[in-house]
């Protein structure tokens, strides 16, 4: 079956190549490319130790001078921060804001795009293709679209209804689903493509029906595009800012992103807020990157439109 | 145009596995020369450490008077045809032909005429301006061969060109790749996996086997006295039918012995397996050298219960087997054969061809034979 | 699982699926299956045609309305957007963003790809350069912000820049701070006056046996702490020439000039030279710590002491990265012509920080369509007669080409909506001179006047990614 990634570099290595060696120039190359590795490093070990300085040196020295000194390392700033509790606008109750944006919308779009396309492949109506094209045509569709009359709606339909739209998780989980839905069924949509007619023929002649089989047959075998979509779709949303300064900007509960990025506002030396919060921030997605990575490139690989 | 000299050529890869071991070969000027062996006996690797595509582990390699070990590809005027073709995809048919010389900054009023020479040869003077994805396999493969053409190396190199080609193209190919070698007298090294391609093209033939080299020379000569039971059982089809018969002397009279069949050898035979001091011999017989009927006089005769008849026109194919071992013959139609009848099936002493059955040399006057200077050789 | 590898003709990233064939199949389900694979269309359809058919028709919509919307006022909004210079910045920020970022992000890409391919520790290489993907973008604004920083104690590039330039140009003793307007001819106070080449001279000219005071001004009194000054001496006659360069400025006495008066110091440390009648420099010496000096044995004729340029050398003092200072010469032009034209030095500090996070990600697309190139065309012009570089220019690109394209494409819309990292990285001072379209339609979201703005701008992004658009729909469909 045809799937989106060929090889994936990043975790297994290269089939065995026939490649002539260069001769000396090979040392020339390698030096230089870990120069690159180094250059590509030292951002994030900044702001790691920074993140472990304590309160009020990031003015005075560069991290760089800790190796002079490493015993000033402390988890001070971290330990101040979580003294702060899941108060509202805390970094953990941003992160914990981050969580209830991130894991709902995330499910909601896997399901969802799997039922899609589903349909999209395997269902016998007409105009299929057409609504698939009109679904390509959307993945580059910019969400700075859709803002404005959301939020209008949302506010509409709060005075109306007495719902919490505007403002609220659920209003941002909603958002995050619409837009994250074309790039969605468009992965699952190749990926089901791949799986032969007749597995589900085969089916529907024993009587299954189309939830069994959506159920029994095609999702299972689609677990590795899903995976993938989920991953991608996580870090995706986790790492959002705009969509959150809209519908929370004016929210008690804010996002980790929001959270980071009200601290450029506020003074300058604050990096040890910054830094141990982007710390914060990461931590999640490089456990999800590294623990799934082969998903997640196949993912990004996938993504090569949005 | 030069000849090749291979000189204890061996490819050694990491873990020590031997890919080709100690292979000696010496190509002559405008020779046709076919690699051929089974699939992953080393053929191909040994055809790309000639190009230079493989690092050689050790042993020599001389194109011409120069050793090319260590010249790049480019440095050792060759021309090598893929068994994918390889062509630029991205370029016209013409501009895949005229890339090698364009690079060696050849004036263009030349690289025109070279590539409408080949193009005319080849018959791809319609499909100049096209581009790979244009054309089907045959007309691919042709333009791979026109951009080795153009060039005008001292030798050609091609690795299995006819195995994505279909039976009758290929059979068309390999006519224009012959005609080629022909017109231009070039040193061709062809490798292939299938015997008869080297059989029909080559003008000698070096059969290779898990590295080593079985035995180099003309079909003929690999047809008619085939050094080692590899090489007797590779060459022809269908294979050769191998008995292994028990020798006893008795008083002088030499004869062999086995379940269903038995061999009178002829005095050079008897002379021969009377010094030879095994007691087993296997025995070597083509399909197409079997008569039905008992032994007059000299000769091998063996017992054969008819399994089954492949009609071919003027000849049958008959499976039988003796005593457990499986026999193939080609006998002609008019004997209809049934399926289950038991026949007799002999066939002359020059037809037949001896092997020490541990060693699987053949046993010959001048002792074990010499194949090229490989250490011992495993039975196929 | 395992994974499928495509075809050397197919590019493996890009999503070239061919459309599904019309399946019809006889029997099996019948309507039943019919209705069924309908429903499931049914979440995804609402959901789409809710948030993101409907908004996008409103908005096109609301883009003819004035701020409060309930007025049509026809393309006035767009009009708008020609004539506000903020727009017209963001614009011009756009564009530079279009035409550095994708090109250079592919070209790294490349570049990575085609390396790592000949090394033996590729997969750790590839993780790490593709591992900034994670972060989001404001985490990575923010520590690239740090990196930037203007003070070379505290930004990691001011700082490199200040060891090598320190190193070339060591500063003067008394550096002058160019950054607030600082000359060293505004040093000059009593007797003294500026002098060639950055230079300060006695204004009288002297002779052997005479005495001189030089005053300046402007010196900074921890400055002098540091170096060890001590209240000013006035000096005495000696058979040579004696002086003393001493700090002209008093506390208690602010407002006098030329008198030595006890709280007023001496500047010690100075290199003077002694010149002659043509100008040249016949004797050195160094101002002790209470200021004074002393020439010996100077011949006959008119001097005049001069104060090295050397002792006012200014240090490095940071360049402002995270500013909209243009690195093209517009400053003499007309604002709307500087907002057009001039390219803000934070736009290449934030283009460097994106190509750290997005390099990773068109290396390792790029590096798939590598890996699945047919070796043996690339052996075949090694035959032929090419080197590597010919190789790789003549035949590996070429053959790239689709997946390149997929990259930059994909990066060209990915760039044309940049947000977080402005936000971010700018200095709050840059973030008008810095912004970009969406940085733009989220500032006139919040603003009360500016809906019907931030409609139509909306409206010019989207018909910015149109051609985008339609070059997937082509790869899709061909």
């Amino acid at each position: 079956m045809s799937v989106q990634a060929a090889s994936l570099p990043v975790v297994a290595a290269p089939a065995r190549k026939r490649r002539l060696r260069l001769r000396p120039s090979r040392l020339v190359l390698n030096v230089v490319l870990a120069a690159v590795a180094i250059f590509w490093l030292v951002p994030s070990i900044g702001i790691a130790i920074i993140s472990l300085r304590p309160n009020g040196t990031f003015g005075q020295s560069g991290w760089w001078t800790v190796f002079t000194a490493p015993s000033q390392l402390t988890f001070s700033n971290y330990q101040q921060l979580f003294s702060a509790g899941f108060k509202a606008g805390s970094v953990l109750d941003s992160l914990t804001t981050s969580i209830a944006i991130t894991v709902p919308v995330t499910i909601l779009v896997t399901v969802i795009s799997s039922l899609t396309a589903y349909s999209l492949v395997f269902g016998r109506w007409r105009g299929r293709t057409l609504v698939f094209l009109l679904i390509v045509a959307m993945l580059v569709l910019p969400l700075q679209m859709a803002l404005i009359p959301i939020a209008s709606l949302y506010k509409v339909v709060d005075n109306a209804t007495g719902l919490h739209l505007f403002g609220s998780v659920i209003g941002t989980v909603i958002f995050h689903v619409a837009f994250g839905l074309p790039f969605g069924i468009f992965l699952m949509r190749n990926f089901y493509s791949g799986i032969p007619h007749d597995l589900l023929e085969a089916g529907r002649i024993d009587g299954a029906g189309e939830w069994t089989l959506f159920r029994k047959v095609v999702m299972p075998i689609g677990i590795p595009a899903l995976a993938s979509l989920a991953i991608f779709q996580f870090i995706w949303v986790w790492n959002d800012l705009l969509v959150a300064l809209i519908f929370l900007g004016s929210s008690t509960h804010i996002t980790l992103t929001m959270f980071l990025y009200g601290q450029t506002r506020a003074l300058s030396n604050n990096y040890w807020i910054i830094s141990t919060g982007a710390i914060i921030s990461i931590v999640i997605p490089l456990i999800v990157f590294f623990a799934f990575q082969r998903y997640f490139v196949r993912g990004v690989l996938a993504g090569a439109v949005k | 145009m030069a000849g090749v000299v291979l000189e204890d050529l061996t490819k050694r890869y990491d873990g020590g596995a031997l890919a080709v071991n100690k292979l000696n070969l010496d190509i002559h000027d405008g020779e046709f020369v076919c690699l051929v062996g089974p699939s992953g006996c080393g053929k191909t690797t040994a055809l790309r450490m000639i190009a230079g595509l493989e690092e050689i582990s050790s042993g020599e390699v001389r194109i011409g008077d120069r050793v090319v070990n260590n010249l790049p590809p480019r440095d050792r005027d060759i021309a090598m045809v893929f068994q994918s073709y390889a062509l630029y995809p991205h370029m016209s048919v013409r501009d895949n032909m005229a890339f090698g010389l364009q690079l060696r900054k050849t004036p263009k009023a030349d690289i025109d005429k070279a590539v409408v020479e080949a193009a005319r040869i080849l018959d791809l003077e319609r499909y100049l301006d096209r581009k790979p994805g244009q054309l089907s396999g045959g007309q691919r493969q042709r333009v791979a061969l026109g951009r080795a053409i153009v060039r005008e190396p001292a030798v050609f190199l091609m690795d299995e060109p006819l195995s994505n080609l279909d039976a009758k193209l290929r059979v068309q190919t390999r006519a224009e790749i012959a005609r080629m070698h022909t017109r231009l007298e070039a040193t061709m090294i062809y490798v292939t996996h299938d015997q008869v391609e080297a059989m029909t093209m080559g003008d000698r033939i070096a059969v290779i086997s898990e590295g080593v080299l079985q035995q180099a020379g003309t079909p003929k000569e690999l047809y008619e006295v085939p050094q080692n039971r590899f090489v007797a059982g590779f060459i022809g089809s269908p294979s050769m039918n191998f008995i292994d018969l028990k020798v006893s002397q008795d008083g002088g009279v030499v004869r062999l012995t086995g379940e269903g069949a038995e061999m009178r050898p002829d005095d050079t035979q008897s002379a021969l397996l009377r010094d030879l001091g095994t007691d087993t011999v296997t025995v070597g017989f083509r399909p197409e050298h079997l008569e039905l009927g008992a032994l007059a006089g000299p000769g091998v005769s063996a017992t054969v219960v008819v399994d089954v008849v492949e009609f071919l026109g003027n000849d049958e194919l008959i499976h039988g087997s003796s005593a457990g071992r499986d026999v193939v013959a080609i006998i002609n139609a008019d004997n209809t054969l049934k399926v289950g009848e038991s026949v007799t099936l002999t066939a002359a002493p020059r037809r037949l061809h001896l092997f020490n059955p541990e060693t699987g040399l053949r046993i010959a006057k001048d002792g074990p034979p010499a194949n090229g200077g490989a250490p011992s050789l495993t039975t196929a | 699982m395992a994974v499928v590898a495509p075809t050397s003709e197919s590019v493996p990233s890009a999503p070239a699926e061919i459309l599904p064939t019309t399946s019809k199949h006889a029997g099996g389900g019948g309507f039943r299956s019919h209705f069924g694979s309908l429903l499931f269309l049914l979440p995804g359809a609402v959901w789409l045609l809710l948030i993101v058919v409907y908004p996008l028709i409103a908005t096109v919509i609301r883009s003819f309305f004035d701020a409060s919307g309930q007025n049509f006022v026809g393309i006035a909004n767009y009009k708008s957007i020609f004539s506000t210079t903020d727009i017209i910045v963001a614009l011009k920020n756009n564009v530079v963003w279009v035409v550095l970022f994708p090109f250079l992000v592919t070209f790294f890409g490349l570049v990575f790809a085609v390396l790592t391919e000949r090394i033996r520790w590729s997969t750790a290489f590839k993780t790490i350069v593709f591992m900034p993907l994670v972060f989001s973008a404001t985490a990575a604004g923010l520590t690239w912000a740090s990196i930037f920083f203007i003070d070379p104690h505290t930004g990691m590039v001011n700082a490199a820049i200040q060891t090598a330039a320190n190193a070339i140009n060591p500063p003067g003793l008394y550096p002058i701070d160019p950054t607030s307007g600082q000359t060293v001819s505004s040093l000059a106070a009593t007797g003294t006056q500026p002098g060639p080449g950055g230079t300060l001279e006695s204004k009288t000219s002297v002779s052997a046996g005479s005495t001189v005071q030089l005053g300046l001004i402007g010196i900074s009194p921890t400055t002098l702490q540091q170096s060890g000054a001590v209240p000013a001496v006035v000096p005495t006659a000696s058979s040579g020439i004696t002086g003393l360069v001493w700090r002209d400025f008093s506390p208690t006495h602010p407002l006098v000039r030329g008198q030595v008066f006890p709280d007023e110091d001496g500047i010690p440390g100075l290199h003077l030279s002694l010149l002659n009648g043509s100008g040249a420099s016949v004797a050195t010496t160094t101002t002790a710590k209470n200021g004074t000096f002393s020439f010996a044995n100077p011949g006959s004729g008119n001097y005049r002491v001069q104060i090295g340029a050397n002792n006012f050398q200014a240090g490095f003092n940071g360049i402002f990265f995270l500013g909209t200072q243009s690195l093209t010469p517009t400053s003499s032009l007309s604002p709307t012509l500087q907002a057009i034209l001039s390219l803000p030095i934070v736009d290449i500090a934030m283009i460097i920080a994106y190509l750290w996070i997005w390099a990773g990600f068109a290396m390792v697309v790029i590096g798939a369509g590598l890996a699945a190139l047919n070796r043996e065309v690339l052996e075949a012009a090694q035959i032929d007669g090419a080197s590597e570089w010919q190789t790789l220019r003549r035949v590996t690109v070429p053959m790239l080409s689709p997946v390149l394209v997929v990259v930059f494409v994909t990066m060209l819309i990915n760039v044309l909506k940049i947000f977080d990292i402005i936000l971010n990285m700018a200095a709050p001072s840059s973030q008008a001179g810095a912004a970009t379209l969406a940085v733009e339609i989220y500032n006139d979201f919040l603003s009360p006047t500016g809906q019907g703005l931030a409609a139509a701008l909306a409206v010019v992004l989207f018909i910015l990614v149109i051609p985008a658009m339609l070059f997937n729909l082509k790869r899709i469909r061909g």
